[in-house]
């Protein structure tokens, strides 16, 4: 299983660019989540690393190789197709067999991992069945399991689970991770649902206007998002502009924001003096009297179960807040606190 | 990705070559010896003819059948057109509209015309007229039989047509209190209304086009073009006589194809072929 | 379904449905009926199984059978030989495909009988073909194309005029292959023709037997090219038709007519097997 490699890659199409100066590494056995809004360019990276598409500049490395320009047929990549695309007059065996069968794979060996895979994916009631006589997961299952049956350097998902249902969804995603950390696959994997994204991957690629804004664990990204894009993407989150006012050497800035004046805990400098910052509705503590306490009314209160999401408005903006204490009605103005380490600097502002 | 590219453009200045030899040059060698002035022949070692005149259209215009053969193809073919219309509409309602046991093969029975070879259902169906005596009238006979022949065509289009009439529009009429005949005009008509255009254009065309109905009931005394332009590349082969009469075939005929294809696009892509 | 219900359903398929079937059923009927000796118009009329052993002896009929089957194999099988090519190659727009495809179709919107008369002028023995050769010092002297006996000029017709109904069944069969399904087979490895073999031919062998039949059925009953453009010791089963029945010979075209509609049924019959059999696809 190999890992790759991208420099500098780009792909133009008619004068749209649909991806612009892309470059990363993803180690052998790694999965990466290519995450992002439609039209991000996510979907045309991954036909690049596929080979369904040839970079207008730029490299692409396969365990090594550069396989910038090898057709898909060539290439040891194996794609699993957001519409399953399983061939329609073949049954689920020929069906998870034809890749073998293309590579000429000796007659053992592909009973061998066939017997795996289908053990793995529990398709042995199916065999002989026709695509349009099994089910969506089913269906699901079996383009994973032709895909996986490669054995490829890398295995790549194109959305594969957004034509299940909730319950399936999370079923699948399982399946599907425990999979590829058994075979130890490198795999890429494209969606646009950032929940997904959390629960499986090493990393995330957050995708914006065809370039990579933040690429790191998913507790990095949650957490110390780089920009207010991804901040907004990635969970909720409050986004402000802010003015800094002063750095002291114990970390702490100071910052002026519409709402009042904060403490935020930073590590180095700030890189100008109008940024962005934002905080987590969940962290807004309404019962501490701590550092940075602020006030807003309640304009909309929505209750969520396990939390009540309240709407607040202060300085003409608009805030959410997360919390669980009961009793809040709406026009109540409410009290509450953050912590200097609860408080992100975002990117700077011009 | 830009190989095939390049190879398309390949393909693309070949194909432009091809047509050039397989279109542009027969129909030009056509209109040129359309063209061509009895008083000086063509010989071969001319590029043009050496005289152009439109003395051969004239000609024919004047002397030959071309008038009789223009009238009578020009009345049978809306005739037949309107006929094959009317007898396919309660065929075509059923067939859309009613569920019953069988109505797939009622659906494939009604093609039954397009796969007996035409000189078979020609002559046999003179032969039918011989037995019953009714061989005298033969723009009738001609127009019955071309009316049945294309038949498939209308009650496949119509059939589609009215599948494509919405129930809840039906209901929704119904439940407003329109009687009958105001449930058709507002419900079934406007879906209708492209089929019915389309299959009268594509019956039109057929019939113009027929040649062996036409040639076995109506010869020797009725004649359409095509029974026409068959007896003039027959024993008296005048090149320009024919060269006038592919002309007045072809030129209505591509003008009515197009406006077909226009109209089949919204009434049932799969029908817009024709054969001659 | 209540009685009345089947009442109403066949007086609305009378009029349209009744009457095909009546007439082509009568037709049929007929001509099946002078085959074996009855409705003879020119003498007595009654079971015969003479007209049969008669043109079955007959050579002229014989060698009509095998030149019938001769044309209407050949090209049904060039006509779909070369729309596949074209069908996979326009399967998704490029600049020009649009262009391509109407010039490609334009022979459907020319009759038949103007086809064979532009394609005589065209190698006539004095026309441009004769000419161009002539002139690129290809040939010396001009040649007599028309009427050749192998029947050339026939199945260049046929091919030219059927073809673009090849194309157009064959480009809606192909155009329904999702693009997802090709390009996971491009994926598992399957180079070009390997992917026509394995998923699209399987996946269109309907739209091609459709296609094969027709055209056969179209070529093997053909009359006017043959007459016009054909060879002229050879005739073509309609032609043979037409000739006993312009001689008054009712029985001996009923004959001809029924077995012409017989080796159209057994011959659509085999072309879709053999089809079906070397596409070996497999479609629920």
């Amino acid at each position: 299983m190999g890992g790759i490699s991208a420099r500098n890659l780009r792909m133009e199409f008619d004068g749209f660019v649909a991806v612009r100066d892309v470059s990363f590494e993803v180690a052998s056995g790694e999965f990466v989540t290519l995450l992002g809004p439609s039209g991000c360019g996510k979907t045309t990276l991954l036909k690049m690393i596929s080979g369904f598409l040839t970079p207008t500049a730029g490299d692409i490395l396969l365990a090594g190789r550069d396989v910038t320009r090898t057709p898909p047929e060539k290439r040891d990549t194996a794609l699993c197709f957001q519409s399953y695309a399983l061939f329609p007059h073949l049954t689920v065996m020929e069906n998870l067999e034809f890749g073998l069968r293309q590579k000429r794979v000796a007659a053992a060996d592909r009973k061998e991992r066939l017997d795996a895979v289908i053990g793995n994916l529990d398709l042995s009631l199916h065999l002989s069945k026709l695509p349009n006589q099994l089910s969506g997961g089913q269906q699901q299952r079996v383009a994973l399991g032709r895909a996986l049956v490669m054995r490829p350097s890398v295995i790549l998902f194109d959305e594969p689970l957004s034509n299940l249902d909730a319950k399936l969804r999370d079923q699948v995603r399982i399946e599907i991770r425990r999979i590829q950390r058994d075979f130890g696959l490198t795999a890429i994997y494209v969606t646009h649902d950032q929940a997904e994204a959390l629960a499986m991957s090493d990393r995330v690629f957050v995708m914006n206007g065809g370039r990579i804004e933040q690429s790191d664990t998913p507790e990095d990204l949650y957490g110390a998002p780089k920009t207010s894009f991804v901040a907004d993407f990635i969970g909720n989150a409050n986004v402000l502009d802010a003015e800094v006012k002063s750095v002291n050497g114990a970390g702490i800035v100071e910052l002026s924001t519409p709402i009042g004046l904060l403490r935020a805990a930073c590590s180095g400098r700030p890189q100008g003096s109008k940024i962005r910052i934002c905080w987590r509705p969940e962290h807004a503590n309404l019962a501490a009297t701590g550092e940075n306490r602020l006030s807003a009314r309640v304009t909309h209160r929505a209750f969520q179960g396990h939390f009540t999401d309240l709407h607040l408005n202060e300085g003409g903006a608009d805030y959410r807040v997360q919390t669980n204490m009961p009793g809040i009605r709406e026009g109540d103005t409410i009290a509450f606190s953050l912590r200097p380490d609860q408080i992100v600097l975002l990117e700077t502002v011009a | 990705m830009i190989a095939a590219h390049r190879f398309n453009q390949i393909l693309l200045a070949l194909l432009l070559g091809l047509t050039a030899v397989w279109l542009v040059v027969p129909f030009t060698m056509a209109i040129l010896w359309s063209l061509v002035d009895p008083s000086e022949p063509w010989t071969a070692d001319r590029l043009v003819p050496p005289v152009m005149s439109f003395y051969r259209w004239q000609d024919m215009w004047e002397n030959s059948s071309l008038k009789v053969a223009l009238v009578n193809s020009y009345l049978l073919a809306p005739s037949a057109a309107i006929a094959a219309l009317m007898l396919s509409m309660p065929t075509a309602f059923a067939l859309g509209r009613i569920r019953f046991p069988g109505r797939e093969v009622a659906k494939i029975l009604a093609l039954l015309p397009l796969i007996v070879p035409p000189f078979v259902t020609s002559i046999f169906f003179t032969s039918l007229l011989y037995q019953l005596g009714l061989n005298t009238w033969r723009f009738g006979a001609i127009l019955f039989a071309h009316a049945i022949v294309f038949m498939p065509y209308a009650i496949r289009i119509m059939t589609v047509s009215f599948e494509q009439v919405r129930s809840d529009h039906i209901d929704a009429a119904r439940d407003l209190g329109a009687s009958p005949w105001a449930r058709w005009k507002v419900a079934y008509l406007p879906a209708l209304k492209p089929g019915i255009f389309a299959s009268l254009l594509i019956v039109f065309i057929q019939s113009i086009e027929e040649f062996a109905i036409a040639f076995i009931v109506g010869s020797p005394d009725f004649t359409t073009i095509p029974t026409l332009l068959y007896g003039t590349l027959g024993q008296d082969f005048v090149r320009p006589n024919a060269a006038v009469l592919s002309l007045i075939l072809v030129v209505p005929n591509v003008l009515l194809m197009l406006i077909l294809e226009r109209l089949l696009k919204s009434a049932n892509p799969a029908l817009s072929s024709g054969k001659g | 379904m209540t009685l009345k219900k089947w009442l109403l359903v066949l007086a609305l398929l009378a009029p349209g449905l009744g009457l095909i079937v009546g007439l082509i059923g009568v037709a049929v009927y007929i001509a099946v009926a002078q085959s074996f000796g009855y409705y003879n118009l020119s003498g007595e009329s009654g079971f015969s199984l003479d007209f049969w052993s008669d043109m079955l002896a007959r050579k002229v009929f014989n060698r009509a059978v095998v030149y019938s089957i001769y044309v209407g194999v050949i090209s049904s099988v060039l006509a779909v030989m070369l729309a596949y090519p074209l069908a996979i190659w326009l399967r998704k727009p490029f600049p020009g495909s649009l262009t391509i495809g109407a010039i490609l179709k334009a022979p459907l919107l020319v009759h038949g009988l103007v086809a064979a008369f532009l394609f005589i002028n065209v190698i006539a023995y004095h026309g441009i073909l004769n000419q161009f050769m002539q002139g690129l010092g290809i040939w010396d002297a001009p040649k007599r194309l028309q009427n050749d006996r192998a029947a050339i000029g026939v199945i260049i017709l046929q091919v030219w005029k059927q073809m673009p109904f090849a194309l157009l069944l064959l480009t809606g069969a192909v155009q329904s292959i999702s693009d997802d399904v090709l390009n996971a087979a491009r994926d598992l490895g399957a180079g070009g023709f390997a992917r026509f073999r394995k998923v699209i031919a399987p996946l269109t062998v309907s739209a091609m037997q459709a296609a094969l039949i027709i055209i056969f059925i179209g070529a093997l009953a053909d009359f006017s090219f043959q007459v016009i453009a054909g060879p002229t010791n050879r005739q073509s089963l309609s032609q043979l038709m037409v000739f006993f029945k312009s001689g008054g010979r009712w029985n001996d075209a009923a004959v001809v007519g029924v077995s012409l509609m017989i080796i159209a049924i057994l011959g659509s019959g085999l072309l879709a097997a053999v089809t079906r059999m070397t596409m070996r696809g497999r479609l629920a």
